[in-house]
């Protein structure tokens, strides 16, 4: 049987004429197929919402405190483990500095502070060849590369601020 | 409108009870659109409950400028297409789940008769909706139970409006021949009645 115009007329819900509405009573008495579809059609068009038990928010309301205090518990476990693991490696690699300083703590006390002096030193020489190459650079390189290079800086920053901001946007299909 | 803005900014700030202001107003939607979707009503509390928590897991990404209806009816359609999707290898009865969610017929209705008629037929057409794809299905339950737009329905399902236009289609064709089937079974099974006979 042809179903064509009538199965267009009830997907999609086509306002009919009164001609057209008598053409579809013909047609819908002599075929099962497309009287499912209207009778579907009037189902949906009836459909009822159905009620959750009362008590519905309380019983949300304690699921939501359980998780939270599930959530809690999980924290302080996890902050606990990783204290503990934390500190048991600070002692595992420190374990070796601990045993000679048990063993001669004027030793250890002596190497600390030659070790100290010498990061002194060096941090002291660092900043002093800083200066001299900060007083020098300037005049050998041209204003225009300082003008390059900060518009390269900057295009490059304001790249990564985009990109940053593209790729974390948030979905908001659901 | 006003007050649904305003509990949820208080939400979205950390007021709990500004919250549960919003689960008591949309609590029918939401359980409503897990119901149609599972189809027993264990499964619909546990899954509208869960809806609630994502929502409220989630607040903070929920933008002010779209529909809080439309959003959280996502959560949930989404929430029961991925339960469903679970399910689907483990054995699951239509008839088992019509058995033991039978709706409450209306007391107050003018004619009791004309009602149990509709029941039955809420009742057939949500044997029907079982028997669906879940999309297909989610994207029923939004436009006829919650009335939701077809741009609605693309938003939330994450589909295109001629995508979901084509689905609403197809699942009432799909509705349609599983309402003749099942007509044809109901005739049969009358037919086969010995009570049914007019000799008794």
């Amino acid at each position: 049987m042809d179903h064509r115009p009538f199965e267009d007329w009830l997907l999609n819900n086509q306002t009919l004429s009164a001609n057209e509405k008598q053409q579809l009573n013909v047609h819908l008495q002599g075929c099962s197929s497309c009287s499912a579809l209207a009778e579907v059609n009037l189902a949906l068009k009836s459909v009822k919402m159905i009620e959750s038990a009362t008590g519905f928010s309380d019983r949300f309301q304690a699921r939501l405190e359980a998780q939270k205090k599930a959530l809690r518990r999980r924290n302080f476990w996890g902050l606990l483990v990783l204290t503990f693991s934390v500190l048991s490696g600070l002692v595992w690699i420190s374990w070796p500095v601990f045993k000679s300083l048990i063993q001669s703590p004027v030793d250890w006390l002596a190497a600390c502070l030659s070790t100290a002096v010498s990061i002194w030193a060096s941090i002291e020489a660092l900043f002093q060849g800083g200066r001299v190459i900060l007083k020098v650079l300037p005049g050998f390189i041209p204003v225009y590369v300082w003008i390059v290079v900060l518009l390269i800086a900057g295009g490059w920053s304001l790249l990564w601020v985009f990109s940053l901001i593209k790729f974390t946007k948030i979905s908001q299909g659901a | 409108m006003i007050d649904e803005m305003a509990w949820v900014q208080q939400a979205q700030k950390g007021d709990d009870e500004a919250f549960t202001n919003l689960v008591e107003m949309y609590q029918k939607p939401v359980y409503n659109l897990c119901y149609r979707m599972l189809g027993e009503p264990e499964g619909a509390e546990d899954a509208a409950q869960e809806t609630f928590l994502k929502a409220y897991q989630n607040l903070a990404r929920y933008d002010v400028e779209r529909s809080f209806a439309t959003w959280l009816l996502a959560i949930a359609a989404h929430h029961c297409i991925d339960k469903l999707r679970r399910k689907r290898f483990s054995s699951f009865s239509i008839d088992e789940d019509e058995e033991g969610q039978t709706e409450i017929p209306d007391r107050s209705a003018p004619d009791p008769e004309t009602e149990t008629v509709h029941q039955q037929t809420r009742e057939r057409l949500q044997g029907c909706l079982q028997s669906l794809d879940p999309t297909d299905r989610a994207a029923v339950v939004m436009r006829y139970w919650q009335d939701c737009s077809e741009v609605e329905i693309a938003q939330a399902l994450k589909l295109t409006v001629p995508a979901v236009k084509s689905r609403l289609h197809r699942a009432r064709r799909a509705l349609a021949d599983l309402w003749e089937e099942k007509e044809e079974k109901s005739h049969m099974h009358h037919e086969r009645k010995p009570y049914g006979s007019p000799a008794f």
